[in-house]
């Protein structure tokens, strides 16, 4: 891969935290989620924000806009902030979100929390995607807080992403934390950067999902979660 | 040296702070401006296009790369990675691609497609897609336009009322002022008796950040000659749109 340096022992985490040449090593995979810590809090801490302002006032001088008039003034900073928070993903973690609220509860029936809104950024072409996330699990005597399920939804979608990536990554964090009998993601989205320009198919949708544990080798036991997802 | 560019997305504002623009780039182009006698500043000339050129495009392009490759940077993130190495180029052409209404003037895209004909009942075109960015956030809002205009002796090829708006949306907007930009282009094309213009869209900067209102629509209407004095009028319309 092009990211890897030569010599390193190590590879670099340097696909959003999610190491591609190991797709079994799920504990890799969240060790990744905080790659270059320092960098992001470097990023976190506002001392990005005016090397964004400059790229953003110099992007809008390449448009062919005028930077000076009233309605961009300030354009630079609202953008490069909106940016900030669209990426904040970066900044947070796992088991920042998590270590509270995992209860033993003696629930072996699948738990489904579904049509969670997702926004996401297309990282090919930076423009936003968003649509549904729907997640069900099978727990083994622990049960996570529902909500915390729409968080780690919003850790990984709020970066620079690829939705397949985007599916695979939440379903591998669930997995991590419960160590579930089963887990299963689907995404369902649209893309603008297909909508507003290329291809330009307006209705399009995207759909990705990630099956793991039972859920991937139990048909019977997929079937219920699609089923319920459906209605 | 071609005329000093309009600084205000074509629409005259009183300027609070009357800076001095920025030296227009040189083009090796000038394309012919819809409107005669540019001046250096806004006037009320809801004609007046931004010109830039495919040749524009080609010169800035290794700039807004750069640009990018500074933010993907500055995120944090690491644009040596194999998903991010070509993304700084596939921005910034997106980026170009959605503000191609500064290439495009309405001159081109309206001299031949107005016709005579002894039509004068409402001609209405609704459910025009558009997708537009905020001047604000630099996030894209997207909806749907509905245009309705009442033909005096002239009428307009339908598909040109989507170019219309096609050139207006894609630029670095503002809801309100795209309504008005619209409607003002189609009465100084046709001069018909009155034209309505509403767009209902869908804020990405409401909805993704900030105040994170999923289902929130931001309607905008422009209502020109009988449409605005005549109340039957508007209402025919209205109610046309929304069937």
């Amino acid at each position: 891969m092009a990211c890897q340096a030569a010599g390193e022992e190590l590879p670099r985490p340097c696909c959003n935290g999610y190491n591609e040449l190991a797709p079994a090593d799920t504990s890799r995979a969240l060790l990744q989620d905080r790659p270059e810590k320092h960098r992001r809090e470097e990023a976190a801490e506002g001392g990005a924000l005016p090397a964004l302002e400059d790229a953003y006032l110099s992007i809008l001088e390449g448009l062919g806009e005028n930077p000076a008039r009233q309605g961009l003034l300030q354009t630079p900073r609202r953008a490069a902030k909106a940016m900030q928070f669209l990426t904040k993903g970066y900044q947070e973690a796992i088991e920042d979100i998590l270590n509270d609220a995992i209860f033993d509860e003696d629930h072996n029936e699948m738990v489904i929390v579904k049509d969670i809104d997702m926004f996401s950024l297309c990282e090919h072409h930076l423009v936003p995607f968003f649509g549904k996330v729907h997640i069900g699990y099978l727990p083994i005597k622990k049960v996570v807080g529902l909500s915390k399920l729409a968080r780690i939804v919003e850790i990984f979608s709020r970066r620079l992403q690829v939705q397949e990536r985007l599916t695979r990554q939440i379903a591998l964090a669930i997995t991590e934390a419960l160590k579930p009998a089963g887990v299963a993601v689907i995404v369902e989205a649209s893309h603008m950067c297909m909508v507003m320009r290329g291809v330009q198919k307006m209705n399009s949708r995207t759909v990705t999902s990630t099956m793991l544990g039972v859920l991937r080798e139990d048909p019977k036991t997929r079937e219920e979660f699609l089923t319920l997802i459906k209605n | 040296m071609g005329a000093a560019r309009a600084p205000c997305n074509g629409y005259a504002l009183e300027e609070k702070q009357q800076q001095p623009l920025p030296p227009a780039p040189s083009r090796a182009l000038e394309k012919p401006r819809y409107s005669q006698g540019t001046s250096s500043q806004c006037l009320d000339n809801w004609k007046e296009e931004r010109t830039r050129s495919e040749e524009d495009n080609e010169m800035n392009l290794p700039s807004l790369a750069a640009a990018y490759t500074t933010i993907l940077r500055s995120l944090g993130e690491d644009p040596e990675r194999q998903g991010l190495l070509r993304t700084p180029w596939r921005a910034a052409t997106a980026m170009q691609f959605f503000t191609k209404g500064y290439q495009e003037t309405i001159s081109d895209v309206l001299n031949d497609a107005i016709f005579d004909e002894d039509h004068d009942e409402m001609v209405i075109v609704k459910d025009i897609d558009m997708f537009s960015l905020c001047e604000h956030h630099l996030v894209p809002f997207v909806g749907k336009v509905h245009i309705g205009y009442l033909p005096n002796k002239q009428v307009l090829g339908l598909s040109k009322l989507a170019r219309i708006v096609e050139i207006y949306s894609r630029r670095l907007q503002v809801q309100e002022r795209l309504t008005k930009q619209i409607a003002v282009a189609i009465t100084e094309a046709l001069q018909p008796t009155g034209v309505g213009v509403v767009i209902e869209a869908t804020h990405m900067c409401m909805v993704m950040r900030g105040v994170q209102k999923m289902n929130s629509k931001t309607v905008t209407s422009t209502m020109l000659g009988v449409f605005r004095e005549d109340a039957k009028t508007r209402e025919e319309f209205l109610t046309l749109i929304r069937s």
